[in-house]
């Protein structure tokens, strides 16, 4: 690719371990590792599970249901891709498989004054430069944020 | 850590410090050891480990020359080392392997030294990822996190979990802020401070947001500088020129993944382990102490480490804050001299030498009365440490 880093966010760069995860969102699927013993998921990939200690996982198809865990709206640009598109909301998504699962990503298409801690949310996939899916998460509903 | 087996500090010292000094990291190491050799009454000879953290926090400019702790050892003459480590994240890192090494019996004199560089400016890093022909490849966990523009610690470890802080307790901008002006107060009456015009609540809520709800001032300052810590054994802190201070107690931690996105816990992270442990090391308590020094590379982190050492109750630093418990005459100083947002980002060092500046009882016009207990702590997130130091 020869975009220049203006034209794009920084790009992963898989790993024969990782590259499930970026493989499944150009299918439009939101893919975590899961310990096929016990059923754990892993994330970020590892080649073992936390919990048994099998080294059998696999990845695995979630809901793309989400609750936001924590936001922020960014007001400065780090990276020049970003300079025009200030404020956006970077986001750390709980997912609801398994207590603590998150992921991050952004919120996209959703009024800001709608923003809140532990809102429902539901995943949207966006190809943001030629090769590069991401998936971001729009508003499903509201519930109260909970300790 | 009771007994005659404690271990003590005996010497402290700091190279200049400000931005862009013109100094090599050499120099600036070589200026923080000789003040803090001079300050302990020591000569090199008088060592046998050095243990430091060399670096930039952020991306750094090019052509910096890096401090390997044997080579700075043999450079300042000190004989064969029994010690030599690298390690962090941040101060707490050497200050730790000093500590461990010398309780072990492995070295018995420890020189430690964080040495950090200016990162490039915000406008220097983006002209040179704006040059790169191709977009910037991103490798490890932070693929998981820097395609979405999770690309600055500012959003990570400080804007997220504050905001989260905000969500669950309630915790207020004017929360954050009244930290910022006690804080900036203390540096007032410290001369070695970069920044000494007293700040206003208002001058706080005007400045700008870097990342909600963080604003420019609740971020620290960097800066080359260079700071030196020595520690021994306290039987040989008696051959030596300061009056020495203990280290009563001490803990390091690593929680999770070294990525501040995917810990457990955003807002009792690692620093809540590290607090657990340092008072289960000790028959203080959080009642015993005198004085805070609490890493502020962000205001979130010190609402942390305030909440984590019980200093207040879970999700109550805002108002404690508030009720200026933490400003000059408050019930917990926190941060006498100023803080890295003050005296630039020395990266916790500054917080270890200021305790033992309180309990020698030199803080001068910001010394908190007959100081006797002090803790530090550095760091957040998946890795932090703390230290209880004691003059007595
Ligand atoms: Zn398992």
């Amino acid at each position: 690719m020869s975009t220049p880093a203006s034209l794009s966010p920084p790009i992963p760069a898989p790993t024969p371990l990782t590259a499930f995860f970026w493989e499944s969102l150009t299918n439009r699927q939101l893919s975590i590792l899961r310990c096929q013993n016990c059923g754990n998921y892993v994330h970020y990939p590892r080649p073992i599970c936390n919990v048994c200690l099998s080294e059998d996982l696999a990845p695995e198809v979630v809901s793309g249901k989400g609750t936001l865990y924590a936001h922020t709206w960014a007001t400065q640009a780090f990276h020049p891709y970003y300079v025009d598109k200030l404020p956006y909301c970077l986001a750390v998504v709980e997912l609801p498989e398994q207590p603590g699962l998150r992921i991050t990503s952004n919120i996209i298409d959703t009024p800001r004054e709608q923003v809140h801690g532990g809102m429902a949310l539901e995943v949207v996939f966006h190809e943001i430069s030629p090769g590069l899916t991401l998936p971001l998460f729009v508003a499903e509903g509201f519930a109260p944020v909970t300790a | 850590m009771k007994g005659a087996d404690r271990v003590a500090a005996v010497g402290v010292g700091y190279s200049k410090t400000g931005r862009r000094s013109g100094l090599t990291s050499w120099q600036l190491a070589i200026q923080a050891a000789k003040a803090a050799l001079a300050d302990a009454g020591m000569t090199p000879q008088d060592l046998d480990g050095v243990a430091l953290l060399w670096g930039v926090a952020g991306p750094a400019p090019a052509g910096l020359d890096i401090v390997e702790p044997m080579d700075f050892g043999y450079m300042l003459g000190c004989g064969p080392l029994n010690w030599y480590g690298e390690a962090g994240p941040a101060y707490i890192g050497p200050a730790i392997q000093a500590v461990a090494a010398i309780k072990s019996g492995m070295a018995h004199t420890v020189l430690t030294l964080r040495i950090i560089r200016q990162r490039m400016s915000s406008a220097e890093q983006l002209a040179s990822e704006g040059a790169m022909a191709q977009p910037m490849q991103v490798g490890g966990d932070a693929q998981f996190t820097a395609p979405f523009g999770s690309v600055s610690p500012v959003q990570s470890i400080a804007a997220l979990p504050a905001q989260r802080h905000m969500d669950l307790f309630g915790t207020t901008e004017e929360q954050f802020g009244a930290h910022v002006v006690a804080q900036r107060h203390f540096a007032t009456l410290n001369e070695d401070a970069i920044f000494r015009d007293p700040l206003t609540i208002e001058d706080y809520l005007n400045s700008r947001y870097i990342s909600t709800p963080v604003r420019l001032l609740d971020c620290d300052y960097p800066v080359d500088s260079a700071s030196a810590v020595i520690y021994t054994s306290a039987e040989r802190a008696k051959d030596f020129k300061q009056k020495p201070v203990f280290v009563d107690s001490a803990s390091y931690s690593s929680v999770k993944y070294m990525t501040f996105e995917n810990i457990d816990d955003m807002t009792q992270s690692s620093p809540f382990h590290a607090a657990r442990e340092l008072w289960k090391r000790t028959d203080l308590t959080p009642a015993d102490v005198d004085c805070a020094q609490l890493y502020d590379g962000f205001t979130i982190i010190v609402f942390q480490w305030l909440e984590a050492l019980g200093l207040c109750g879970v999700g109550e630093s805002g108002p404690f804050v508030a009720a200026g418990n933490t400003a000059l005459g408050g019930s917990m100083p926190v941060n006498t001299d100023g803080g890295a947002c003050n005296v630039g980002r020395r990266h916790g060092a500054n917080f270890c030498i200021e305790s033992i500046h309180q309990l020698r009882g030199e803080a001068g016009a910001r010394q908190v009365p007959d100081a006797k207990v002090a803790v530090w702590a550095n760091a957040v997130g998946p890795f932090s440490g703390a230290m209880l130091m004691t003059s007595e």
